[in-house]
């Protein structure tokens, strides 16, 4: 027996109610989001723990006595065994502490804080920049299949995914800044100071990342949509109404396919952060994937961990809110898209 | 770190950008308004531009790479200087009025200048100095500068508010020449350093140089404005510096060519200075060598505690092909630990070991085979050129595998021991200071594969001499040495370029000074930008 929003006892039949099986269903997921993180940041800090070398002498140098870096080993808890030290720092997690850099001594937080928005920025904004020219390039290829715009439409997809997102960043300079000279080839300006010049200043890595994933949802949703006209009888019944086209592509063909994006979506957002690593380099941004990069030179472990572990828990969530979105779109799915 | 990706599209980008407009200030152009009395430097992400530790002198370890950014909060004691055309360096006082070397060599007197604040208005002053020396000394750190030799007693002596003496336990000559590649030559106030403590002041540190911090984020953007406490009147010239830190050379010149940065501090490839030199208004400054790239081989170990083995490698290393095919002529070649930017030039070496394949040959023969792992650090130029080296001593006969390792983990290959020969660069601007000739050579560095008594000898003398003459036969010896015993191939001297748009100029910029250690010392003091 539960007490229910009524106010009333009711029985064991009340759990197949919609509300509680959600709330299960995301408590389900909670806990396979709660093991992955467990998963990753125990990978990473084993992976990091066995790699040659010693932290303490690389941030000390050749210098160093040995009972200086005995203290300093110490003080990072280096001497203790690997298994104590995962321990340890994954109580300081679950306390919101993710450490403190080797190097600078900044806390992982506060470096995550300044870096980190300026990464999700440039996802979010590659995002919807592939997602703008995917979805009506897929409309217009699958309208009119195997005509003149369709073939225009495959060639340039097989361009931009042929072509990686560094070498898009290169050549996006050279056409922006360079020659027509709208918008800068480096630099990052932060929303509070001009929302215009950051828009400005991150509209070319955005596009640098965009143009790949273009070509791969276009491709993806071109697919979907084309199977959809061809094979279902929802369309042939749509088509017998005598509704348009164009209407049935965006109005009936259009929000089906939308699961199977997302889903392309959810599966690709961890490569996605992975190409901020470069973009970041070649833009001089100063976003996390230029930290990683920077602290796993510095083998700055602390670090190296808190970066991996929110990649990770921002890639599960992305993937979470997603598996939530499904039902939305399709209410069929919401009992199975947990 | 890139660059092998990046490397072929500089020749799109040659195409591309040879018919592109002038590389006026990019924001400017966009806004409409007139270009900021500014100027955005661009730094390599795997050298210049890493500062993971901050920018405190006494407990970064990349201090020296940084170079250019702690001159500019610093100012430094003394700076290397020279004429327009990099003939007659010279060292010269900037926050010091002077020096004088007394007892013996075994002293040196700093006297400081008058009326030198800090940016936070407290003034550098003797104490000030000797609490750098003091701090810094005391720091594990491998930028503290415990390779001087330090007197046991009363290392540091303060006369009056402006004079003070540095002691040592035997003459130094080296010492003045040594200062700019020195972390004491960054004197940081203590004041501040109370105030603040040490993990703040590591990421806004407070000097008396002609810009002061207002905004940093490590390894990737620092903001400086004019230090308005400066102590020569009128300078800087510029309002506001920024250091970025990128990952591309490519990526540079096309933010110079959009106007989006003035300088590329530090440019090795070649292709694009080629580039960069071919457009009016870009200038291309290519500083005058002090280094030159040498395998160091671990002497202790076989194959190479046997000279035979060793005079294979000489044979084998064809050091034209290198040059010419690698990099168009560009550098000369190298057969000791000097350059001609530098002190004590030796352009030969009587006896050196040519290239002679059959030589090598027979030797690998006579040995039954060498096997060599070649250690290189990860950077383009050193990949490629350990890549020829590989192809290289193959012909010879010598089974050859390849290995790069990250700059900071370098340390742990020459501690572990167990390394047989490493491609690295030797020499400074003094063949003493920074990682000079006793840096790779003497038994007692940590970056060496080479222990001979008689090489520490004229080292040693020859880091302790006041006598240039003295000196210079010194270092030949040493050099001579280091050739007859076949204990380290070298190949050429390298250099770096300034890449600065052509409204910039200023000494070590656009005009030519001799990199103290690897990259040139700007003298942000004087670099103007012309906004006309």
């Amino acid at each position: 027996m539960i007490y229910s929003k009524s106010g009333l006892w009711t029985d064991a039949a009340a759990l197949s109610s919609p509300r509680l099986e959600l709330c299960r269903a995301i408590l389900r997921r909670l806990v396979i989001v709660g093991t992955v993180l467990i998963g990753v940041s125990a990978l990473t800090f084993f992976v990091l723990g066995i790699l040659p070398g010693n932290a303490a002498q690389t941030l000390f140098g050749q210098d160093a006595t040995p009972e200086q870096l005995a203290r300093i080993e110490a003080e990072l808890n280096l001497d203790r065994p690997i298994l104590e030290r995962y321990n340890l720092w994954a109580v300081e997690a679950l306390h919101g502490n993710l450490g403190h850099s080797l190097a600078s001594h900044q806390s992982a937080t506060k470096l995550l804080a300044d870096r980190l928005p300026v990464t999700i920025e440039l996802v979010v904004l590659a995002l919807l920049l592939s997602l703008i020219l995917a979805v009506p390039a897929a409309l217009v290829a699958s309208r009119w299949p195997a005509r003149f715009i369709d073939r225009s439409v495959a060639a340039i997809n097989i361009t931009t995914l042929s072509i990686p997102s560094y070498v898009f960043a290169l050549i996006l300079v050279l056409m922006f800044s360079v020659h027509l000279r709208l918008l800068p080839a480096i630099g990052f300006v932060p929303l509070r100071e001009s929302v215009v010049r950051n828009l400005e200043s991150m509209t070319l890595p955005a596009l640098a990342i965009a143009l790949p994933l273009f070509g791969l949802y276009t491709r993806f949703l071109r697919g979907d949509l084309l199977e959809q006209l061809l094979h279902h009888d929802y369309i042939v019944a749509a088509k017998a109404k005598g509704i348009g086209s164009l209407r049935i592509l965006v109005r009936h063909a259009l929000p089906n396919s939308i699961s199977g994006l997302l889903t392309v979506i959810g599966v690709n957002f961890g490569a996605l952060i992975g190409g901020t690593v470069i973009i970041e380099q070649i833009f001089a941004l100063p976003g996390i994937g230029k930290l990683l990069l920077e602290s796993v030179h510095a083998r700055d472990v602390p670090i190296v961990q808190a970066i991996v572990v929110t990649l990770a828990a921002i890639s599960t969530g992305v993937n979470l809110a997603i598996d939530a979105l499904y039902g939305t779109i399709d209410p069929r799915t919401r009992n199975a898209s947990f | 770190m890139f660059e092998r990706t990046f490397r072929p599209l500089s020749l799109l980008a040659i195409f591309l950008t040879a018919c592109s407009g002038n590389a006026t200030d990019g924001q400017a152009r966009r806004s409409g308004k007139p270009p900021l009395n500014e100027v955005t430097v661009l730094l390599d992400a795997g050298y210049a531009g890493s500062w993971p530790a901050g920018l405190d002198p006494a407990t970064s370890p990349t201090g020296r790479a940084n170079l250019s950014i702690m001159n500019a909060i610093f100012g430094g004691l003394f700076q290397l200087t020279a004429n327009a055309d990099g003939s007659n360096p010279r060292i010269v006082g900037v926050l010091a009025s002077g020096f004088e070397i007394t007892n013996g060599g075994k002293t040196l007197i700093v006297r400081l200048r008058d009326g030198v604040l800090f940016s936070d208005g407290t003034p550098l002053d003797a104490e000030a100095v000797r609490y750098n020396i003091e701090r810094n000394l005391a720091t594990p750190c491998s930028c503290a500068p415990t390779a001087w030799p330090w007197a046991d007693k009363n290392r540091t002596v303060i006369s009056d508010e402006h004079t003070i003496a540095l002691n040592f336990s035997r003459p130094f000559g080296a010492v003045i020449n040594a200062f700019p590649v020195s972390n004491i030559n960054w004197i940081a106030s203590p004041t501040a350093l109370e105030r603040m403590g040490e993990d703040q002041f590591k990421l806004a540190p407070v000097g008396a140089g002609p810009f002061r911090v207002v905004g940093d984020q490590l390894s990737a953007v620092l903001t400086l404005e004019r230090n308005p406490k400066y102590w020569q009147e009128g300078r800087p010239y510029l309002d506001k510096l920024v250091f970025r830190s990128i990952g591309s050379e490519q990526a540079g010149v096309q933010a110079l060519l959009s106007g989006d940065a003035q300088l590329y501090e530090g440019m090795t490839s070649t292709s694009l200075m080629d580039l960069a030199a071919s457009r009016n208004d870009i200038v291309v400054t290519q500083q005058p060598p002090t280094s030159t790239y040498v395998i160091q081989l671990n002497t202790l170990r076989p194959p190479f505690d046997d000279e035979r083995a060793r005079s294979a490698l000489y044979y084998a290393t064809d050091v034209d092909a290198i040059v010419h095919g690698i990099f168009s002529d560009r550098y000369p070649r190298s057969q000791s630990f000097t350059a001609p930017g530098g002190l004590f030039h030796e352009g030969s070496v009587p006896g050196y070991r040519e290239f002679d394949l059959e030589r090598a040959r027979a030797i690998v023969q006579e040995l039954g085979g060498i096997k060599v792992t070649l250690n290189t650090i990860r950077t383009f130029d050193g990949e490629r050129i350990a890549t020829a080296l590989q192809s290289q001593w193959k012909e010879a006969g010598i089974e050859v595998t390849t290995q790069a390792h990250e700059l900071g983990n370098v340390i742990q290959t020459f501690r572990g021991g167990t390394w047989q020969a490493f491609l690295q660069t030797a020499g400074s601007y003094d063949p003493e200071a920074g990682p000079g000739v006793s840096f790779r050579f003497r038994s007692d560095g940590i970056y060496t594969g080479v222990h001979d008594e008689k090489l520490d000898a004229i080292l040693v003398e020859a880091a302790a001499s006041h006598d240039d003459q003295m000196r210079f036969q010194l270092y030949q010896s040493a050099g001579k040495l280091i050739s007859d015993k076949a204990y380290a191939p070298f190949l050429f001297a390298a250099n770096r370029a300034q890449v600065a748009t052509r409204d910039l100029s200023g000494p070590g910029l656009t005009t030519k000074i001799p990199p103290i250690m690897v990259n040139t010392a700007i003298l942000w003091t004087d670099v103007k930008r012309n906004l006309e």
